[in-house]
């Protein structure tokens, strides 16, 4: 798994846990956003949104989630498959 | 932003759907629910909506048409309240878990045996195998009219066909199909048609219902407040308030009814025609692409959908780059149909589904090939 384009999703049982989350987040002033959870790391939840943090900010994001008790499934890394291309297309 | 996922749910609605939502929400009373000016308004509301329901499907009495929140709902009722215990019942790796999961209920709770109509790995399924897996306690067939997944089409003239031979019950799922393709309950023989109304007839959410065939009962899954018989300890046994219990979502079914309206204007051999030419360029278009791998069968009937996986990439890191760099919305995972990517094959990668709407134009078709294109270049 190359370093430098690891990802970090947390993964929910619901999109209520990941909103509620991403509030804290914000909150705390922490840069996450929400993106499809990636079948490679779904497991038995299958579907669903998850958070993708950069990982600069993983350990913030933990901490917050200590703090707040925050519920969640799992923090998973994963490795981007795809570079964004945008500015060669639009 | 290009709107994609019209399998989930239309985003764009005629104006006159938001108009009639927004007038009724200042005006509308609660239907059945007494006799002054803005209640009878509910009531006849509501009244028109299920008898302009009845003609677009082909049933024979507008109080046979009852009004739900959604699809699962009516399936639900459907599944659970018309299927004897300990009965056998057939259905189709096609379906979507509002299909599914009450069927699996059943099996756990009541006893009622399950045999499914397999798909091979385009999709399709072979109607010989509905009467292969016929039993003397075989009770009903539950199926989906088209695959919320592949846009695969259900011959349903030739299944009503095998059940009316067989004396089964026919239950449809109507939520892809309705208001984007024909339906007639009477030719193909369907005993209960479930529907939504926030998909292709482009009402607003919270809004379904189910069609019954006259004569046929139904257990009720809610009980309640009906508005009439207050002294009856049981709800009442008329349609449709056997199936109704506490108050409608008028306001939904008022922005269903301009929906109803509009489709009846344009009409849904154009809607159909329409999306089927996007949907015929946009799989032309992305077909072609090195590493793009089409799912399904594009020589038989199907709604406008198209879905794919571009090399191994997960599908979900797909459908966000279409979003977060191109502004295409799209559903990517296991749509809620486990048992048809089984067959595909794709549990493990999903697929990025593209679900094409009548408000969609060839301009956008033309972008999302141009995206897949590009995701599908090799750096």
């Amino acid at each position: 798994m190359a370093e430098s384009n690891i990802r970090w999703y947390i993964l929910f049982a619901n999109y209520e846990q990941g909103l509620h989350l991403l509030d804290l987040l914000r909150q705390d002033g922490i840069k996450a956003r929400i993106a499809p959870a990636p079948r490679a790391i779904q497991g038995e939840l299958s579907c669903g949104m998850s958070i993708l943090l950069e990982p600069e900010h993983l350990e913030a994001a933990r901490a917050c989630i200590e703090k707040h008790n925050a519920p969640h499934h799992a923090i998973v890394p994963l490795e981007g498959q795809i570079k964004s291309k945008r500015d060669r297309y639009c | 932003m290009i709107y994609l996922d019209n399998a989930a749910t239309t985003m764009f609605k005629p104006q006159q759907v938001i108009d009639a939502v927004v007038s009724a929400m200042s005006s509308m009373g609660n239907a059945s629910r007494g006799a002054h000016g803005s209640a009878l308004q509910a009531s006849r509301t509501v009244y028109d909506t299920r008898c302009k329901l009845a003609k677009l499907f082909g049933c024979k009495s507008p109080d046979h048409v009852i009004f739900t929140c959604n699809s699962t709902e009516a399936l639900n009722i459907a599944i659970t309240g018309a299927i004897p215990h300990g009965s056998h019942v057939i259905s189709t790796d096609l379906e979507h878990n509002s299909v599914l999961r009450p069927l699996y209920r059943l099996e756990e709770e009541q006893n009622v045996k399950l045999s499914f109509v397999p798909a091979d790995q385009q999709g399709r399924i072979d109607y010989d195998d509905f009467e292969k897996l016929i039993t003397p306690e075989t009770s009903a067939i539950v199926c989906t009219h088209a695959s919320n997944l592949l846009g695969t089409m259900v011959d349903l003239v030739r299944v009503g066909q095998i059940a009316k031979k067989h004396g089964l019950l026919l239950i449809v799922d109507a939520s892809q199909t309705a208001g984007a393709a024909p339906i007639d309950m009477e030719a193909m023989n369907i005993d209960i048609l479930c529907f939504t109304g926030h998909k292709g007839l482009m009402g607003p959410q919270g809004t379904g219902g189910l069609c019954v065939r006259d004569g046929l009962t139904i257990r009720p899954f809610k009980v309640g407040g009906s508005g009439i018989q207050s002294y009856n300890k049981h709800q009442p046994v008329e349609f449709p308030s056997c199936l109704e219990a506490g108050t409608l979502n008028g306001h939904g079914i008022a922005g269903l009814s301009a929906a109803l309206d509009y489709l009846n204007e344009v009409t849904v051999d154009a809607i159909a025609a329409k999306e089927h030419a996007l949907m015929e360029r946009f799989y032309k278009g992305v077909s072609a692409i090195e590493g793009v791998k089409v799912y399904g069968d594009f020589s038989q009937p199907r709604t406008a959908i198209v879905t794919l996986n571009i090399r191994d990439y997960d599908s979900a890191m797909v459908s966000d780059a279409l979003s977060e760099d191109y502004g295409i919305a799209t559903r990517a995972g296991a749509h809620c149909a486990p048992r048809l990517h089984q067959a595909l094959g794709t549990t493990a990668q999903g697929a990025v589904r593209f679900s094409i709407s009548w408000f969609n134009t060839e301009e956008e078709i033309d972008q999302a090939i141009r995206a897949i294109e590009e995701l599908a270049q090799e750096d």
